[in-house]
């Protein structure tokens, strides 16, 4: 990336609500909005999770009517929801011209999850006759990502990208490369991911989820002592990037600067396991932010990806022990609020750079001294210079973001 | 990062295994003799779908797990990157250097999901969580980068079968920019049923085998497999004495945003991928010795293509080899762009382009300059387009260019 790219819009859909605005007092209020997951088809564990983040279904339709929704699979609606909070946060209206030269980048944890059950249901049980053609189109991951450009008529480059935790923020870096390379002037970069109750049970049976008898109870505990796994959680995110000429020719507000993105890999995980070298994912990051001529003591706010994971916290914990010699600066937990969605981490990091960066860490109340990285307590702080985002996720994949204000 | 001021990108290993088997000698082989590796599917009961073809890697060149819970396209993906490290003299590890691994995957282990669904609906007690252990997209691109000790980015693009053309452009362009100094790029794809039964509710799928371009073609065939490409920069290829067998000028995309599955019929939105393609590239169309087409074989697709390549080529086009990969190993999906960008490079290296099987007459309506037969001659350095579209109006091109022999 040649020179900063502007984050000129944010739109959100989440278990709060919809938009920018209800997801900084969310954050702000530290307050996770959780549901009863629907456990009757009886593959959870039996003392496993029973909660979830779930979008609340009045507040999609509203965003997504009936006629708009029209053949688009659930995340196709979260993501359409989430570009049309952005856009309006942008000042920028669908279809317009400007939208000949916009690519859209989208990252997805587990792509269209309710679309696939049908038609494998349908397939494998009732026979492939029974699969429906327009079922087939939402089931590939790409399919909230045609569904924005069909919605705005984008006419750039489309791409998704599926690195679990580490998606969001190698989106922001493939479409921060996309400007650098001329291939667009904007791009409206996010994350969509939806929950079933049978991804919610495999979840549970994978053990990456707190469960109602582990010691700090259901909930998500970013870098506390009691933690037990992460509360999952369903939602889009989209934030409009743009270059500095094309927001300067439309008088954009600008949110935030992105100044660079990039990725790395821990070969020592195992595919569905937490890498083994903190050091090594730091290195990493400390090279990444060398090639952007930053280095991490300017880097005075970090928000991380911690969701109450065992071995995920202790992971980025070690990361961050790593990359800051003195002590990290401080850091903000998002997900103990937002739950395990990448696309909050996106978001937050956004509104963190644009100086909303005080809020509590939901679910922290005992530090673990094997970890040694205490999140913020939501006392006020300063507006940050340099945010630096965070994403370690299973199976090696690591992504940073760093972002200034406007 | 633009062409006249990117490094040249050299393409120093490459890998696959494929409907003909395992390598790209055999791949090489099955290209240049015309004949097409699509069959009978025995990976599942073919006679519950509406077609039975496919082309199936055969049982022989399927590798055994490396892991429980691995999956076929992992497995795949594995052997051929053993392939293109060793064709490119790397070491896993890569000695120190830096790399990053660009992964295409549309499918991911969705062929082991279905025994896992099996399993949960046949009533036979609790479904074994091992089949779901590679579900995701990611799952071959991770075993990858696992497998060569990668600690740059790793990403996989699941942009359909886009996917794998699209990851090429990110190779491009971290290498360009010394993001990383080796860059392992490819795609895997397996056979499931539920693809299998998708296409063909679509009536996407020709009941025996795909004709690309041809008049009275009915759609596509189905493939699998994987292919892998190493990518350094040139100058630090020969200073370790490796020799390119290609290069990779350019990448670009573009998106229709017509509608989730047929594309724009006008072939505007191919052609706005072509042409920042070709710019990116810093190569005119005039420079193009052969196009190795998307050209699946359905009605829709094959003329919006005809359509943007007669809008870039003009009357060229009549005498430009265009050949279709697709038509001899079926389509690989988002791995497609991956295998065709190897059969593209294999092509270079030869100085052949290779026939594209399927009978019939050359569409009059979108007609190209179909290789047909046998093998049409390339001059030394010859210069070639690869294209790859995908649902939703995603498109994607690279231009890879041969190393002649007086370059060494």
């Amino acid at each position: 990336m040649s020179a900063p790219v502007l984050v000129t819009g944010l739109g959100w859909i989440g278990p709060h609500g919809v938009g920018a605005g209800e997801l900084s007092a969310a954050l702000a209020a530290g307050r996770p909005q959780l549901a009863e997951v629907d456990r009757g088809g009886g593959l959870h564990r039996p003392a496993g999770a029973r909660l979830a983040g779930l979008v609340p279904a009045d507040r999609l339709a509203a965003e997504v009517p009936a006629a708009l929704a029209r053949r688009m699979s659930y995340p196709s609606r979260l993501a359409v929801a989430a570009t049309r909070a952005a856009l309006a946060d942008a000042g920028l209206v669908e279809k317009e011209p400007g939208f000949a030269t916009t690519a859209i980048v989208m990252a997805t944890a587990y792509g269209p999850v309710r679309i696939t059950e049908q038609l494998l249901d349908a397939i494998l049980r009732q026979g492939p006759e029974q699969a429906s053609p327009s079922l087939f189109t939402e089931s590939v991951a790409s399919a909230p990502a045609s569904q924005m450009a069909l919605f705005c008529r984008a006419l750039g480059p489309n791409l998704t990208l599926t690195q679990r935790k580490a998606g969001p923020l190698l989106a922001l870096a493939e479409g921060a490369r996309l400007i650098a390379r001329g291939l667009a002037d904007r791009v409206l970069v996010g994350a969509v991911d939806e929950l079933t109750p049978l991804l919610h049970a495999l979840l549970d049976r994978f053990r990456f989820l707190a469960r109602p008898g582990a010691a700090g109870g259901e909930a998500a505990r970013p870098f506390d002592r009691r933690r037990a796994g992460a509360i999952a959680t369903e939602g889009a995110a989209v934030a409009v990037l743009e270059s500095p000429a094309a927001a300067a020719a439309r008088g954009a507000r600008v949110r935030a600067r992105l100044l660079g993105a990039w990725g790395a890999f821990d070969p020592s995980a195992p595919p569905l396991g937490w890498g083994r070298e903190p050091a090594r994912l730091a290195a990493a990051a400390r090279r990444g932010l060398a090639r952007y001529g930053l280095a991490p003591d300017a880097v005075d706010r970090v928000v991380a990806s911690a969701s109450g994971s065992p071995g995920g916290d202790r992971l980025e914990a070690g990361l961050l022990r790593a990359l800051f010699a003195g002590g990290p600066p401080p850091v903000l937990a998002p997900k103990g609020t937002l739950g395990e969605f990448g696309g909050g981490l996106l978001a937050a990091a956004v509104l963190a750079a644009g100086g909303d960066a005080s809020w509590p860490t939901a679910g922290f109340g005992e530090p673990d001294p094997d970890l040694a990285v205490v999140p913020h307590d939501g006392a006020p702080l300063r507006a940050p210079r340099l945010v630096l985002a965070s994403a370690v996720a299973a199976a090696g994949g690591a992504a940073w973001a760093v972002l200034s204000p406007p | 990062m633009a062409a006249a001021r990117r490094p040249r990108i050299a393409i120093t290993g490459i890998g696959a295994v494929s409907g003909y088997g395992a390598g790209v000698e055999t791949l090489w082989r099955g290209l240049l003799s015309g004949v097409s590796a699509i069959r009978e599917i025995t990976r599942f009961d073919p006679g519950r779908h509406r077609t039975r073809s496919a082309s199936e890697v055969p049982a022989e060149a399927v590798p055994p797990p490396p892991f429980r819970g691995a999956s076929l396209a992992g497995g795949v993906a594995l052997a051929a990157l053993a392939e293109a490290l060793a064709g490119a003299g790397l070491p896993a590890g890569f000695a120190g250097r830096e790399a990053g691994v660009y992964f295409g995957c549309s499918t991911g282990g969705t062929f082991e999901t279905e025994r896992f669904h099996e399993e949960l609906t046949g009533g036979g007690g609790r479904p074994r969580l091992h089949w779901l252990v590679s579900h995701q997209t990611s799952g071959p691109g991770d075993a990858v980068a696992r497998a060569c000790g990668a600690t740059g980015p790793v990403t996989t693009i699941s942009s359909a079968c886009a996917s794998a053309t699209l990851a090429l452009g990110g190779a491009l362009d971290d290498l360009a920019t010394g993001a990383v100094d080796v860059a392992v790029t490819g795609g895997a794809d397996a056979l499931c049923e539920l693809t299998f039964a998708g296409f063909n509710s679509l009536r996407a799928v020709d009941p025996v085998a795909c004709r690309p371009f041809r008049a009275g073609r009915e759609g596509m065939t189905i493939g699998e497999g994987a292919a892998i490409l190493i990518l350094e920069r040139e100058e630090d290829a020969r200073r370790r004495g490796a020799r390119p067998l290609a290069r990779l000028l350019g990448a670009g995309a573009s998106c229709d945003a017509h509608h989730m599955t047929a594309p724009d019929p006008s072939g505007q939105g191919i052609r706005r991928a072509i042409e920042a393609t070709l710019a990116d590239a810093g190569v005119p169309p005039g420079r193009i010795d052969f196009v190795n087409a998307h050209g699946t074989g359905t009605p829709l697709n094959d003329a919006a293509e005809a359509a943007a390549l007669a809008m870039v080529f003009g009357e060229r086009l009549a005498r430009l080899p265009v050949t279709s990969t697709k038509g001899a190993i079926g389509h690989f999906l988002g791995s497609a762009g991956a295998v065709e960008a190897v059969a593209t490079v294999l092509c270079l290296g030869a100085r052949l382009v290779h026939p594209t099987p399927g009978g019939g007459e050359v569409d009059p309506a979108g007609p190209v300059d179909l290789v047909l037969g046998a093998p049409r001659p390339l001059p030394a350095g010859a210069v070639a387009l690869s294209t790859n579209f995908a649902f939703g109006g995603s498109n994607g091109a690279v231009v890879l260019a041969g190393v002649a022999e007086e370059e060494g």
